[in-house]
C-alpha cells in the first residue's frame, strides 16, 4: 500500500506540474503527423508509390517491397525515439528527487513508519510507470500505425521499445544519484544529457585512447568507456536488430544496465545516510 | 516522584554541521527526559538548536555523538517511528494535493489501512476546522490553514508521541487557541507532546515541564510552577475600576509596578500587603480582587540566558 501510495503521488505530480499532459501532447502530435502525412500505395506487396506531407517520395530503384521499406522506417524511428525519448524521459522525471527533498518537504515523508529506500524506490517506480505508459503509448502508436498502414507487422520494432526503457532506467538511475547529492533540478537534468553526450563518443574509445600521448589518459578514456552507459553501442544494435541484422549484442547493454543499478544503489546509501 | 516511564530520552547528544570549512555546533551534549503523558516544552531563541533537537528525535538528523531514544527504540528505524505525529515549522505540503489528498497520502505511506482513512481523515479535518476546504488545494491555503492542516497530518496515526515545531507559527489568536484546545485533549488520551516554541506565553499556558535550550546546550530545567517562581508582586482590583488613593499605597511601603485597569503592587511582606488593605478599607474601598503573581517564563528565560551570555 505504501509503494502504491508512493506512485500514485508521483503520478498526481506529473499530473499537476503537467509533465503528463505535456508528454502526451508531443506523442500525440508525432502519431497524428504520422497517420495523416505518410500515405504509401502498395501495389501487390510493394511500395509503388508514397507521399510524406504530400511530397511524393522518390523511389530510386523502382517499387521496393513493403517489408524493406516498412523495417527501414522503423529503424529509423527507433533510432529517432532513442534519443528523442530519453532526453524527454529525463526532462520530465528530473525534479522528482530535489522535490522530496526540499526543505519543509522532506520532513513529511522522511518521518512516516516507512524506510528511506522504500521512499526512495517507490518514487523510482513511480518514474518507471510513468514513462513506460508513455513509451507504450508513442512506441505502440508508431508501431500500430505504421503496421496498420502497411499491413507489415514487425514486433521487433516493440522490443527495441523495451531497450530505449532499460537505457532510460540507466539514465534514471544517475538522475537520482545527482538528485539526492546535489537537490538541484538543473544539475539533475543537465548532468545526463551531458553524460549522454560524452558516452557516445567513447564508443571509439580505442580510437581516441590511440591518439593519445598520454598513458594514462589513455587508461581513463578506456575506464570511462567501461564505465558509463554505452549509449552509442546500445543504439546502433537498436536499429540494426530493427532492420533484422543480428540481436543486440549483451556486453553494453548489460553494463549500461549495471551503470544505473549502481547509481541508484549509491543514491540509496547516500540518501539513507543524509540529514536534512 | 513521578513514576510514568521514559518516552524520549537523549543523552549527551551533539551535532556539528558543516558549511563551507565552517564548523557550526547547534547541539552540545544535551541530556534530556519527557514521561509518558507529559506535555513538554523546548524553549530557545532562534538558532538555540530546538529544530536540530527535534530532527535528532525523529531520525531526520544523525548525531555526531550521544542517542536519542524514542519508547526505548533509535527513531532511524522506520518501524520506530509508528504512531509519532511530527508537525514540522516551515512544514511545505506538495501543492498539487487537496487538503483530504494530503491526509490520505502521508496516511497511507504510515501504513494506516484505508477504512481507517476513511474514518479518520473527515473528523481530522472537522477538528481543525477545514472540513468546508477539503477539495481545495493546498497551494491555495492560507499559512494558519496550512498549519493547521499539518496539525491534522500529525494527529493522522493516532500518536503516542507528538512532535510539534513551533505549532501557532503564523496562526491568528482564534487558531491558536483552537490548537491549544486540540491539545489538551490530545493530552487526555495519553499523548506525549514535545513542544519547540519561542511564544512563550504558550508554552506557560500549554506545559507541565520545560527545558531552556542556548547555544546548543540545556542551561535549565524543570517545571513551568517551580521555573516561574512566586514574587512579592499582587494583582490588586478595586470594585468599579476605582484607583486608590496614591498616598494609600505609599505609606505602607507597596510600590506600583503597573497600572492597567487594575494595580500590580509589589510589597516588602505580606505584613505590608495587609497594611494596604487595611488602608483601602480605611477609606472605605471596596476590594474586589487580590492574587499573587509569579514571574513570568518570559522574565525567567531572559534571565537566564542573560545569566548564561555572562559567563
Amino acid at each position: 500500500m505504501k509503494t502504491w501510495a508512493l506512485i500514485v503521488d508521483t503520478w498526481r505530480e506529473a499530473l499537476a506540474r503537467y509533465t503528463l499532459l505535456g508528454f502526451l501532447i508531443v506523442s500525440t502530435l508525432f502519431l497524428l503527423i504520422l497517420t495523416f502525412a505518410l500515405n504509401l500505395d502498395i501495389v501487390d506487396g510493394s511500395l509503388a508509390a508514397g507521399t510524406l506531407f504530400g511530397k511524393a517520395i522518390e523511389l530510386h530503384h523502382g517499387a521496393r517491397a513493403i517489408d524493406t521499406v516498412v523495417v527501414t522506417g522503423q529503424s529509423i524511428f527507433a533510432g529517432m525515439l532513442y534519443v528523442l525519448g530519453i532526453f524527454l524521459a529525463v526532462f520530465a522525471t528530473g525534479s522528482q528527487v530535489p522535490n522530496l527533498q526540499r526543505r519543509g518537504t522532506v520532513d513529511l515523508y522522511v518521518t512516516r513508519p516507512i524506510s528511506r529506500t522504500h521512499l526512495l524506490l517507490g518514487r523510482f517506480l513511480g518514474a518507471i510507470t510513468l514513462v513506460t505508459a508513455n513509451l507504450i503509448f508513442l512506441c505502440g502508436g508508431v508501431f500500430v500505425i505504421i503496421s496498420l498502414k502497411t499491413g507489415v507487422w514487425n514486433p521487433r520494432f516493440l522490443v527495441a521499445s523495451g531497450i530505449i526503457l532499460v537505457v532510460f532506467l540507466s539514465f534514471l538511475g544517475f538522475m537520482y544519484l545527482v538528485g539526492v547529492v546535489s537537490s538541484s533540478t538543473p544539475l539533475s537534468i543537465m548532468l545526463p544529457y551531458a553524460l549522454y553526450m560524452v558516452s557516445m563518443p567513447l564508443a571509439a574509445h580505442d580510437h581516441i585512447a590511440a591518439a593519445m600521448d598520454s598513458r594514462f589518459w589513455a587508461n581513463v578514456v578506456h575506464g570511462l568507456y567501461w564505465v558509463f552507459p554505452k549509449t552509442a553501442e546500445v543504439g546502433r544494435d537498436l536499429t540494426a536488430y530493427v532492420l533484422g541484422r543480428g540481436t543486440p549484442t549483451l556486453v553494453p547493454l548489460a553494463t549500461t544496465a549495471a551503470f544505473g543499478a549502481v547509481c541508484l544503489a549509491a543514491a540509496v546509501v547516500t540518501f539513507n545516510r543524509k540529514s536534512f | 516522584m513521578d513514576e510514568s516511564p521514559t518516552v524520549i530520552s537523549v543523552r549527551g547528544v551533539s551535532k556539528e554541521f558543516r558549511h563551507w570549512g565552517r564548523r557550526l555546533r547547534a547541539l552540545d551534549g544535551v541530556d534530556l527526559e519527557v514521561r509518558r503523558g507529559e506535555v513538554f516544552g523546548l524553549l530557545g531563541a532562534n538558532g538555540a538548536g530546538k529544530t536540530t533537537l527535534i530532527k535528532v528525535l525523529l531520525g531526520l538528523t544523525r548525531p555526531n555523538q550521544g542517542e536519542a531514544r524514542v519508547r526505548g527504540r533509535d527513531p532511524r528505524f522506520a518501524s520506530a517511528r509508528t504512531r509519532l505525529g511530527y508537525l514540522p515549522e516551515g512544514h511545505r505540503f506538495p501543492g498539487y494535493l487537496t487538503g483530504e489528498g494530503t491526509l490520505r497520502l502521508f496516511g497511507s505511506l504510515a501504513g494506516i489501512p484505508p477504512g481507517t482513512l476513511n474514518r479518520r481523515i473527515p473528523e481530522l479535518l472537522e477538528l481543525v476546522g477545514l472540513a468546508d476546504r477539503a477539495h481545495d488545494r493546498v497551494g491555495r491555503y492560507s499559512k494558519g490553514m496550512t498549519q493547521r492542516l499539518g496539525l491534522a497530518g500529525a494527529l493522522l496515526d493516532e500518536p503516542e508521541v507528538l512532535f510539534l515545531d513551533e505549532p501557532t507559527d503564523g496562526v491568528d489568536p482564534v487558531g491558536r487557541r483552537q490548537i491549544r484546545d486540540i491539545l489538551l485533549a490530545t493530552r487526555t488520551n495519553g499523548t506525549t507532546i514535545f513542544i519547540n516554541s519561542h511564544l512563550l506565553s504558550e508554552v506557560e499556558r500549554t506545559c507541565d515541564r520545560v527545558a531552556i535550550l542556548h547555544r546548543g546546550r540545556v542551561i535549565r530545567e524543570g517545571t513551568v510552577e517551580g521555573l516561574t517562581r512566586r514574587t512579592q508582586r499582587f494583582r490588586l482590583r478595586l470594585d468599579a475600576g476605582v484607583l486608590p488613593p496614591e498616598e494609600c499605597l505609599t505609606a505602607t511601603g507597596a510600590a506600583v509596578v503597573t497600572s492597567n485597569g487594575a494595580l500590580e503592587v509589589e510589597v516588602p511582606d505580606l505584613e505590608a500587603l495587609n497594611r494596604l488593605v487595611d488602608a483601602l478599607r480605611a477609606e472605605h474601598l471596596l476590594i474586589a480582587e487580590i492574587s499573587p503573581l509569579r514571574a513570568a517564563l518570559e522574565d525567567v528565560f531572559v534571565e537566564v540566558v542573560e545569566e548564561e551570555d555572562a559567563r
